[in-house]
């Protein structure tokens, strides 16, 4: 069965045939062209397709597109573009906070939330908020020193 | 798989009629944390799925003596309310030590329920306060007690029509406190888990609920172990000895967790850490 789902794609509306089969992982990456979140484990487990709906971060593989009707989405590509990167994106390259680059979009996006949420965490609440994005490359100091870095809009 | 029909019903009332009609063809998505993954893994589609974020069951509030939790409040949303946060503390607990942060935000506590894994974290806890669950069908509406609800991995006594629709807490919730041990800090299941609650009078234990998870077929009410408790004062003896003939109740399994034994020696020391947490002992 096919049906037209309607969302906010990084602040835009959007209309798009989707099948009841289909994730918002599906959809952003094969239907959308949108391929800043990555499918990493398609289990929830590893982070690396980290959205944010409604202001929270999800997992893009573990929700039926259809459930995102009338939702706000906003990916990685919504933070920052070429030329004119988000803090986060900055601080990330300047710190080298990646190694192969994978899971970076989704540690960002996580990021992004946690400073929506909490604007000068602590080293403890960056670790506690962060665990839940996986980094094969073990990247893991220079991520919160990324985030610390851009905490409090220092950056 | 290509034909799988989708239903977002915008009230209780459409959602019970379509279950009626479409009885076991119908799968209930909420959060779709544990649904999906399955999904994604085995290609276990449903013929039809029927949405129910849309009902309006993510409430939290205090009535009749109880605190009442809509089946559809996620993980995130109990482990921030400042009503659990004083009522039921230790629910919070567990909240907080559950998945990760996009998991909590999506995962709800009607699905840990429903979905009946005998390692489930809110699941130990509820148990452990004594939780009821009310369970609605386009026929009517009956409450279950937790300790009634599980009757397998992944089964339970509720029907294919009926619908989770709240978690029913007695207040109050005791000296209540939960444990995990999972294979690391975060984002894991639990190996073991424990949830407590004790009545103290001073400090002489009135009534004690034991609940342990992932050391049986489905989470265990320890009653033996309960009945060591009722009239004493709890001290690290009685504590390791209840411990004991609690993890005494389970039969647990060797998978890719952990072993039997394993799951043995550690259960015990987590319904230890728990008790004592409980009654407010260091240690
Ligand atoms: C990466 C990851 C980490 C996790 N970590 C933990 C953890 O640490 N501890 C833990 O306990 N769990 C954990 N989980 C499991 C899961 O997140 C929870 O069990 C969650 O609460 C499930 O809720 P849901 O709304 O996502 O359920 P869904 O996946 O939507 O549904 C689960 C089942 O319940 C049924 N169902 C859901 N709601 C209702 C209802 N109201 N009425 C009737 N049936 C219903 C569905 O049909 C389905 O069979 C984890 C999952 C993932 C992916």
């Amino acid at each position: 069965m096919k049906s037209i789902l309607s969302f906010s794609l990084n602040g835009a509306p959007v209309e798009v045939l989707v099948k009841t089969t289909d994730t918002l992982l599906d959809v952003l990456r094969e239907s959308l062209g949108y391929t800043g979140a990555k499918r990493g484990c398609d289990a929830g487990d590893c982070g690396a397709c980290t959205v944010i709906v409604d202001g929270l971060a999800i997992r893009a593989c573990l929700a039926i597109a259809l459930t995102m009707s009338g939702k706000e989405v906003v990916t990685i590509e919504g933070l920052g573009k070429q030329g004119d990167l988000h803090p986060l994106q900055k601080a990330f390259h300047q710190h080298g906070a990646h190694q192969c680059g994978f899971c970076t979009s989704g540690m960002i996006v996580s990021a992004k939330t946690l400073l929506d949420k909490i604007p000068n965490p602590s080293q403890d609440e960056i670790v506690e908020y962060m665990s839940g994005n996986i980094c094969r490359c073990g990247t893991y100091v220079e991520v919160a020193e990324a985030i610390q870095a851009v905490s409090g809009g220092k950056e | 798989m290509e034909n799988v029909g989708y239903f977002a019903p915008s009230d209780v009332g459409q959602a019970l009629e379509l279950l009626a009609e479409q009885g076991s063809k119908a799968t209930v998505l909420a959060g779709g944390t544990d649904l999906v993954p399955a999904i994604n893994y085995y290609s276990l589609w449903p013929e039809n799925l029927i949405f129910i974020g849309a009902l309006g069951l993510d409430y939290i509030k205090e009535e009749g003596g109880k605190l009442l939790i809509g089946s559809g409040a996620t993980w995130t949303q109990i482990l921030e309310d400042p009503l659990v946060a004083e009522k039921a503390p230790a629910l919070a607990q567990a909240a907080r030590q559950g998945g990760s942060v996009a998991t909590r935000n999506a995962g709800t506590v009607g699905g840990n329920l429903a979905n009946a894994s005998p390692a489930a974290d809110l699941t130990v806890i509820l148990l452990a306060l004594e939780a009821e669950v009310l369970l609605k069908s386009s026929a009517g509406k009956r409450t279950v007690a937790l300790k009634d609800f599980f009757t397998g991995p992944g089964e339970t006594v509720m029907n294919d029509d009926e619908l989770l629709m709240e978690v029913q807490i007695p207040l109050p919730a005791g000296s209540a406190a939960f444990q995990k041990l999972g294979r690391r800090k975060a984002m894991t299941l639990s190996v073991v888990n424990a949830g407590v609650k004790l009545n103290l009078d001073g400090d002489t234990c009135s009534g004690a609920c034991i609940a342990l998870g992932a050391m049986a077929p489905t989470p265990l009410r320890c009653s033996a172990a309960e009945e060591m408790l009722v009239g004493k004062k709890l001290d690290a003896a009685l504590i390791a000895e209840c411990a004991a003939a609690a993890v005494a109740a389970g039969s647990p399994i060797d998978d890719q967790r952990a072993s039997a034994w394993y799951r043995t020696k550690a259960g015990t020391a987590i319904v230890a850490r728990a008790l004592a947490q409980a009654a407010g002992i260091g240690g």
